[in-house]
């Protein structure tokens, strides 16, 4: 048995979590009270993330589409997704990447798509857009006298929320703005306010709402569902003088933003209609996007399990999950932690950033 | 060594230079791993700095000098991972009190093979969560807390002492008294002395480099002579002032605690609006429960009642924790670890302490120090 620290991949707050480990198997989680975000509390996803990496869909060999997926070995899956890709022009290609990526892997990615002419490169960020303003730390929130929320973030980023009630402790104010009758972070509030859409509360209430707004408030921008909506939440922060931090779902969006462009569900359509081979890195692209890849003459996937990208692939690479490769992520506020392997990959799977170069490397790119 | 008080040291120069108080604990690990009496020895190593301990498995006795003196600034907890992980091997590991408390609750339950294990008791007089106690030496002793190399807590101080040899302390009532200091939980604990272990190790009533062990069962006897007859400790006569004095310290300390007792289980006990607000923000992540070292049963009723449950608000409170309640609460052994991990702030062990309190009081039945069950405990949990 033994216990090594990590970081949680389960969401954007980058949370520490002690991974338990028992003859170079995953097998449970233990508190990381030493870790400056979390001090050992972890929700129910996050202590669950150790098994991410014994999912009985874990893909431990390449596949590739006969009739159906079979399974092949690295040499005729390699030499199938490059002769497709060779075959195309750069304009033809599209590359998704993902923010469960880590900086690195986004990196790589982004030179491999660089070196190819490939211009069509982004990973889907839901309704956020590219931001580089300076957001509010997770101790602003905490000290902040004034907290304005949109969407449910006890729920869905707890160790957020956390910071919301030390905050609510120590005196401050709480607004939330959500579409629900009711939500866990409504219940905490001073005032909650139900809307049809974000746009009809930046049309009707936020006016009211910016009047309390100083520099000691914080906005928390848990969802959108538009991408201008961040610039407009950006303004009535600048005009006050308080802070903002915008909450994207996986655990590297923000470093991802930092090398790929983020992709609206609208972009993404866009994307996959314009190009005949997509090369999908991580992301389940279908589980958002449905039947829209199935106008693509090609798919090549990168992933942990056989989801349902997966399914509908040309070529499957099996790849490592978090805990099984090193990199770094970088979380909500900014901050880059990195992340060592602590097992092996299952099987024949191989870290996203060695497949990239092994592909790179039979496309005959020239890295340096 | 007829007395079951002595003193003790490590033979071992390393061990005893590195050991907290002459490293006893430490060589009688060494002595257990190297006459083959345990396969793994259970402790913490160091991680980062002296603010982060890891709970280690140690099988190698070179590896001891790796975990060797006392983190005060990591409460962890060993229960559930020998419960879980290390059932199967021959296992000696260093037991807080509360450590020591829900090994014995987990025996009472089946959970763990007494036979297997050998509890080396720490005494303790409590624990600080590790970023309260960096903040709280930025805020209050002013220093930047990675200039700290020790910590130690004596005479109701929080000492530490830094990289230049220098040392600073504060009164640990005062540092309480702004929220900081030792967790709550620990403030309300009358458990010092882990007589529910095989020896009690500890400072109290030493002279500088010496360990003061109380045997508490014949395994410990065994245990200590065996470790002194093969030359891995040596041993003395405590004088019967120091006797006197350790029994002293801790007869004060347990009456603070038990004030605290009054303070946070009484006087200031959240009143039911108060309860109300807490519950309001649980989000039913079942932290408390998976952090508790006497929550094992592998069907929790509470993932069968929650199921259902709407997902965007909080539980009902009175089903939630009632359920767990009517599980644990004779048996709550005040460890605080499911308020530790709280991720909504909620003093859940509260509860939990005041109705094994109460349920003390009347029945006398002491959690993780009898050796049966409680008396109303409900027999289908088996
Ligand atoms: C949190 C804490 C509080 C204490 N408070 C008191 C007190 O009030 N009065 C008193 O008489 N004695 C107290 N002690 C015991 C004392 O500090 C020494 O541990 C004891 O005298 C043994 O010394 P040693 O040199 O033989 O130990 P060492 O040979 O240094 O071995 C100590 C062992 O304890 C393990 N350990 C260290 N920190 C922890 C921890 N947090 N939880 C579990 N295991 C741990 C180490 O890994 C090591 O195996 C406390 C110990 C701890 C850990
Ligand atoms: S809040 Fe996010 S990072 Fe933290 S434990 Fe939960 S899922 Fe993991
Ligand atoms: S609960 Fe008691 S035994 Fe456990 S760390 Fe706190 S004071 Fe020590
Ligand atoms: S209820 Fe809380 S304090 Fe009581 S034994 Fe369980 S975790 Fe420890
Ligand atoms: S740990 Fe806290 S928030 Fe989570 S279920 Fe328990 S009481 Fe509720």
């Amino acid at each position: 048995m033994k216990l090594t620290h990590t970081i949680c991949p389960s969401c954007s707050v980058g949370c520490g979590i002690n991974l338990i480990t028992q003859k170079q198997e995953a097998v449970g989680t233990y508190p990381y009270k030493r870790h400056p975000i979390n001090e050992g509390k972890n929700c129910k996803k996050g202590r669950e993330c150790y098994e991410l990496l014994n999912e009985e869909k874990r893909l431990l060999n390449p596949h590739i589409k006969k009739s159906n997926l079979v399974k092949s070995d690295w040499e005729e899956s390699l030499n199938l997704a490059v002769s497709e890709m060779k075959s195309c022009e750069p304009g033809e290609i599209g590359i998704i990447g993902s923010g469960n990526c880590t900086n690195e892997e986004c990196e790589i990615l982004k030179k491999f798509a660089t070196s190819l002419g490939v211009e069509n490169i982004g990973f889907p960020a839901g309704n956020f857009p590219y931001f580089d303003f300076e957001t509010a730390s997770l101790n602003d929130v905490e000290n902040s006298q004034f907290i304005l929320i949109i969407g449910n973030i006890l729920k869905e980023y707890p160790l957020i929320g956390r910071k919301v009630i030390q905050a609510k402790e120590n005196g401050a104010e709480i607004i939330t703005i959500d579409y629900l009758e009711k939500t866990n972070t409504g219940m905490i509030s001073d005032q909650y306010i139900q809307t049809k859409s974000i746009r009809d509360f930046l049309d009707k209430q936020a006016k009211e709402i910016q009047a309390k707004l100083t520099e000691s408030s914080v906005i928390i921008v848990g969802k959108l569902d538009h991408k201008e909506e961040l610039e407009e939440f950006q303004q009535i922060a600048a005009k006050s003088n308080s802070k903002i931090i915008p909450v994207m779902k996986e655990c590297n969006s923000r470093g991802a933003m930092k090398t790929l462009s983020p992709l609206s569900e609208e972009k993404l359509k866009a994307m996959i209609d314009k190009v005949k081979l997509l090369y999908v890195v991580e992301d389940d692209i279908v589980s958002h996007m449905g039947e829209a890849v199935k106008k693509l003459d090609f798919l090549i996937t990168q992933s942990t399990t056989l989801n349902r990208t997966a399914l509908v692939s040309d070529v499957v690479f099996p790849a490592a999950c978090w805990a099984e490769k090193t990199g770094s992520f970088t979380n909500v506020t900014g901050n880059t932690q990195n992340v060592q392997q602590i097992v092996p990959p299952p099987g024949e799977a191989m870290d996203d950033a060695a497949i990239i170069m092994k592909i790179a490397e039979k496309m005959e790119i020239d890295w340096e | 060594m007829d007395s079951n008080y002595l003193l003790a040291r490590a033979k071992d120069k390393d061990l005893l230079e590195k050991g907290e108080c002459g490293g006893a604990v430490s060589s009688i690990f060494q002595y257990l791993l190297d006459c083959n009496l345990v396969e793994g020895v259970l402790n913490l190593s160091h991680g980062e700095d002296i603010y982060d301990g890891i709970p280690t498995l140690i099988e190698d006795s070179n590896d001891l000098i790796e975990t060797c003196g006392s983190l005060h600034c990591a409460p962890t907890m060993f229960g559930e991972l020998i419960s879980k992980y290390l059932q199967d091997i021959r296992l000696a590991v260093a037991v807080k009190p509360c450590d020591a408390m829900a090994i014995k609750e987990l025996e009472n339950r089946h959970q763990i093979d007494s036979d297997k294990i050998y509890k080396v008791g720490l005494n303790c007089g409590g624990t600080v969560l590790p970023i309260t106690a960096r903040k709280m030496i930025e805020l209050f002793y002013e220093i930047d807390p990675a200039d700290v190399v020790k910590e130690e807590i004596d005479k109701g101080k929080f000492i530490i002492e830094l990289t230049d040899g220098s040392h600073k302390d504060l009164k640990i009532d005062d540092l309480e008294d702004e929220g900081y200091g030792r967790r709550v939980n620990c403030q309300r604990c009358e458990q010092m002395v882990p007589r529910n272990a095989d020896i009690a190790c500890g400072n109290w009533g030493t002279e500088p480099g010496w360990t003061f062990i109380e045997i508490i069962t014949p395994k410990g006897k065994e245990l200590v002579e065996g470790a002194r007859q093969n030359g891995y400790i040596e041993v003395k006569a405590p004088s019967e002032k120091a006797v006197a004095i350790r029994e002293k310290v801790e007869s004060v300390m347990i009456k603070m605690a038990r004030k605290f007792q009054d303070k946070y289980l009484e006087e200031n006990y959240p009143s039911l609006e108060e309860w109300d607000e807490y519950w309001n923000r649980c989000i039913k992540c079942y932290a408390c429960r998976d952090a508790c070292p006497l929550c094992y049963c592998r069907e929790c009723e509470l993932e069968k009642e929650f199921y259902q449950d709407s997902e965007n608000t909080p539980p009902d409170p009175l089903t939630f924790q009632g359920v767990r309640l009517s599980h644990v609460c004779y048996s709550c052994i005040n460890c605080g670890q499911c308020e530790d991990v709280c991720p909504m702030e909620i003093p859940v062990a509260r509860i939990f302490h005041r109705m094994q309190k109460k349920y003390r009081d009347q029945t006398g039945y002491i959690a993780g120090m009898d050796e049966e069950l409680p008396p109303l405990y409900s027999p289908e949990k088996e």
